[in-house]
C-alpha cells in the first residue's frame, strides 16, 4: 500500500475525533513552545554574558598580585605589595605578544568642589588606559605621556563624580581637591556603567605617577605597588601573551616552581569561559523543565493512542479481515501519532517564535531563537510521535482479528 | 469434475481452557466444489462459526490440513493470509461491519486500497459492485444514513468488489426483517449464478433451503450433508 494512501487512512482517524486530537497536539504545542522560549531566554543570557565580558576590553589579560601566606593563613588576594610599577614596564618593553598596558593602583579617597563633595576612588593609571578597556573620555582628553613623566596633578573624571562635583557646570578646566590635594579636571569619561566588579562612573582618573608621589603613599623606596596590571594581547596571541608574562614574572620574582607564583593571571577567555559555564548550566536546567513538559505531551499522545486503539477494536477487526497487513495498520496508527506530533512541534515553533519575540520586547530580555532548537524542537517532535506511538500501533497491529471483530 | 475450492481433512481446532482441552473442532473432513452453494446449520456452540473462521482465513487449525485454492494454509504466514483474504474472500457480517466514518463508496474500495489498486480503478470497480448491489444511487451516504437491508447490500458490494473466489456470510439476515432478507438471500443467488462459491452460516431453515447443499454441525462435528439441488451453476 502507497504512503498517500496510509497517509490518507491515519488522516481520516484523526478527523474522526476532532476535539480529542486537537487537545493531544495542545500538549505537545506547549511542549514545544517552551521548549524553544526557555531555550531562546538561556540562549539570550549567554549573549548578553558575552557582550558583557566583551565591554570590558578585548583580549584582556588582568595581572594581579598573588595571595601573601601567612604561617598559612591566606591573607587575600591584593594584600602583599608583589606587583609592582616596575613589573608592568618590563611586561610592556619584554612581551612581544602584549601590545599595551595599563597599571591600575586605586584607593577611595574624600573629594571636594565648592561646596560639593563626594566620597570616591581614584585610580591612578597609564594613558593606555582608555585603549585598553575600551572606556574613552566623552570631553575633554585623557591624560597623556607628558602628564604621566611630569606627575601632572590632572584627572578625568568620571560620569557619576561629574554629577556629584558639578551638578550645573561644565567641570572640563575647573579644579578639585582630591584629599586636600589640588588636581585640575581635563576631561569627562563616558557613561559606562556597573560591571560585575565596579562602578566604572564612580571613578577619578589621575596619572599613576602622580598618584605615587601625591596621594598613595607610596614611592621608590617602599616600591611601587600595583593592584593590578591590565595587559592587552595581539590579537590571537593571548595563550603567548600569557605565557610569556607568567615567564616574565617568575624570573623577576625568582620563583622557582608554579605554586610559588605570587602573582595571578587571568584572561578575558577565562572569565568568559566562566560566563559561558554558568550560562550554560542555566540553560540547561530552562530546557530541562521545558523537556518535562514535552515528555507530558508525549505520554498525553501514547495515552490518546491507547484509548483510540481500544476504541477502534473492531474498525482494525474489520480492517483486517479485508486483508490489512500488519504493517498497514503499524503504519495507520504511527502515522496518526506522527501527524499529531508533528502538528503539535509545528504550532508550538510558531507560538515559541511569538512567545520569544514578546519576551524580548517586553521583559527587556534578549530571547534569542536560533536554527538548531528549532530544528532540534521538529526532530524531538517527530521522535515523540514515533516513541510514543509505536506501542498503542504494536498493540493495534498484533489485534487478533477474530477478537477483534467480537468486540462491541 | 468440478474442482474443489475448500479441502479440510482431519481438522482439530482446541482451545485451552483450563485442565480440559476444549475442542472446538474435532477430526473434522470437508470439501466444498468451487462455484457450490453450501449452508452451514447448527447450534450455538456447535463450531460453525469457528469452521467460518478458519475456511476465511482468520484462524488456523490446531491440526488438519487445509487447502484453499490449491494453497496449503498451514505454511503461510499472518501476512500472506491477509493477503488471502484481500483477494480470495469475501466477507458477510451479520452486524455489517461498514466502518461508519466513510461514505458507502469509500467502505466498497477499502479492499482495494489494501490490495494496492490504482485510485481511478478502485472507483470505477467500486462503483460497478455497488451497482450490482443495486445500491449506486447511495454511494456517497453514511452507513448511519441507510436502512439495515442497504448497510448489508454496502457490506456485500465491499465482499464482491475484489472478486474473491469464495463468498463468507455469517448470518446475513440475522439482523434484518423478514423481507429485506428474502432480497438479500436473491443477491446471493444472484452471485452464485455468476460463480462465486458461497457459503453461509445460518440458524434459519428457510434461509438454508435457498442453498445447493446443507451442512449439519453439533459438537465441532459434521452430523449430516446433504445436497438438496444440483449445483446451480458448472463454471468452465
Amino acid at each position: 500500500m502507497g504512503a498517500r494512501e496510509l497517509f490518507k487512512i491515519a488522516w481520516q482517524g484523526i478527523l474522526s475525533n476532532k476535539l480529542r486530537s486537537s487537545l493531544t497536539v495542545l500538549g505537545i504545542v506547549i511542549g514545544i513552545a517552551s521548549v524553544i522560549t526557555l531555550m531562546g531566554i538561556g540562549e539570550g543570557a549567554k549573549k548578553e554574558a558575552e557582550k558583557q565580558v566583551q565591554s570590558l576590553g578585548v583580549n584582556l589579560i588582568y595581572v594581579r598580585p598573588g595571595a601573601a601566606s601567612n604561617a598559612s593563613i591566606s591573607q587575600g588576594q591584593g594584600t602583599a605589595p608583589t606587583l609592582t610599577y616596575e613589573d608592568a614596564k618590563a611586561i610592556k618593553e619584554t612581551c612581544p605578544s602584549v601590545d599595551e598596558v595599563a597599571a591600575q593602583y586605586n584607593s577611595a579617597f574624600q573629594v571636594q568642589q565648592g561646596e560639593y563633595n563626594t566620597s570616591t576612588t581614584v585610580l591612578g593609571t597609564d594613558p593606555a588606559y582608555p585603549e585598553v578597556r575600551n572606556f574613552h573620555p566623552a570631553r575633554g582628553r585623557f591624560f597623556n605621556a607628558d602628564d604621566m613623566k611630569e606627575c601632572r596633578r590632572v584627572c578625568t573624571i568620571g560620569d557619576t563624580v561629574r554629577e556629584d562635583l558639578f551638578p550645573d557646570e561644565s567641570p572640563v578646566g575647573k579644579q578639585i581637591l582630591i584629599r586636600g590635594e589640588l588636581f585640575q579636571v581635563i576631561g569627562v569619561m563616558e557613561k559606562k556603567g556597573a560591571n560585575q566588579m565596579t562602578d566604572m562612573d564612580d571613578q577619578i582618573f589621575i596619572p599613576i605617577t602622580t598618584g605615587y608621589s601625591t596621594l598613595f603613599g607610596l614611592n621608590t623606596v617602599t616600591g611601587q605597588a600595583v593592584k593590578m596590571v591590565l595587559a592587552r594581547a595581539k590579537d590571537g596571541q593571548d595563550l603567548q601573551a600569557q605565557f610569556q608574562i607568567t615567564n616574565l614574572l617568575r624570573l623577576r620574582h625568582g620563583v622557582k616552581t608554579p605554586d610559588q607564583d605570587d602573582f595571578q593571571i587571568r584572561t578575558q577567555m577565562d572569565i568568559m569561559q566562566t560566563a559561558q559555564s554558568i550560562t550554560g548550566v542555566f540553560s540547561l536546567l530552562l530546557g530541562a523543565t521545558a523537556g518535562i513538559s514535552l515528555v507530558v505531551g508525549g505520554i498525553g499522545i501514547m495515552n490518546i493512542m491507547l484509548v483510540s486503539v481500544t476504541e477502534r477494536t473492531r474498525e482494525i477487526g474489520i480492517r483486517k479481515a479485508i486483508g490489512a497487513k500488519f504493517g498497514d495498520i503499524l503504519w495507520q496508527f504511527v502515522l496518526e501519532a506522527i501527524i499529531l506530533s508533528l502538528t503539535g512541534g509545528l504550532l508550538g515553533i510558531t507560538l515559541g517564535m511569538i512567545g520569544s519575540d514578546w519576551i524580548g520586547r517586553f521583559a527587556k530580555w534578549t530571547c534569542i531563537v536560533t536554527p538548531f532548537s528549532i530544528i532540534l524542537a521538529f526532530a524531538v517532535s517527530l521522535a515523540i510521535g514515533l516513541f510514543f506511538g509505536i506501542y498503542p500501533a504494536r498493540k493495534a497491529a498484533l489485534l487478533d482479528p477474530i477478537v477483534a471483530l467480537r468486540t462491541e | 469434475m468440478v474442482e474443489n475450492v475448500v479441502e479440510l481433512s482431519a481438522i482439530n481446532r482446541v482451545y485451552e481452557m483450563g485442565e480440559e482441552p476444549l475442542y472446538a473442532l474435532k477430526d473434522l473432513t470437508l470439501s466444498i466444489e468451487n462455484g457450490d452453494y453450501v449452508a452451514i446449520m447448527g447450534q450455538s456452540g456447535s463450531g460453525k462459526s469457528t469452521l467460518m473462521n478458519l475456511i476465511g482465513c482468520l484462524d488456523r487449525p490446531t491440526s488438519g490440513r487445509y487447502i484453499l485454492n490449491h494453497k496449503d494454509v498451514f505454511e503461510l504466514t499472518d501476512d500472506e493470509l491477509a493477503s488471502i483474504r484481500n483477494t480470495t474472500i469475501g466477507f458477510v457480517f451479520q452486524q455489517f461491519n461498514l466502518l461508519s466514518s466513510m461514505t458507502a463508496i469509500e467502505n466498497v474500495m477499502l479492499p482495494l486500497v489494501y490490495a494496492g489498486v490504482e485510485k481511478e480503478q478502485r472507483i470505477m470497480r467500486a462503483q460497478f459492485a455497488l451497482q450490482q448491489v443495486g445500491l449506486d444511487q447511495r454511494r456517497y451516504h453514511r452507513p448511519t444514513q441507510l436502512s439495515g437491508g442497504q448497510q448489508q447490500r454496502v457490506s456485500i458490494a465491499r465482499a464482491i468488489v475484489n472478486k474473491p473466489r469464495i463468498l463468507l456470510a455469517d448470518e446475513p439476515t440475522g439482523a434484518l426483517d423478514s423481507h429485506t432478507a428474502t432480497e438479500i438471500m436473491a443477491l446471493f443467488d444472484e452471485l452464485v449464478e455468476q460463480g462465486i462459491t458461497v457459503i453461509l452460516v445460518t440458524h434459519d431453515g428457510e434461509v438454508a433451503n435457498r442453498a445447493s447443499r446443507i451442512v449439519r454441525m453439533r459438537d465441532g462435528q459434521i452430523t449430516s450433508d446433504s445436497r438438496i439441488r444440483s449445483q446451480k451453476n458448472t463454471p468452465a
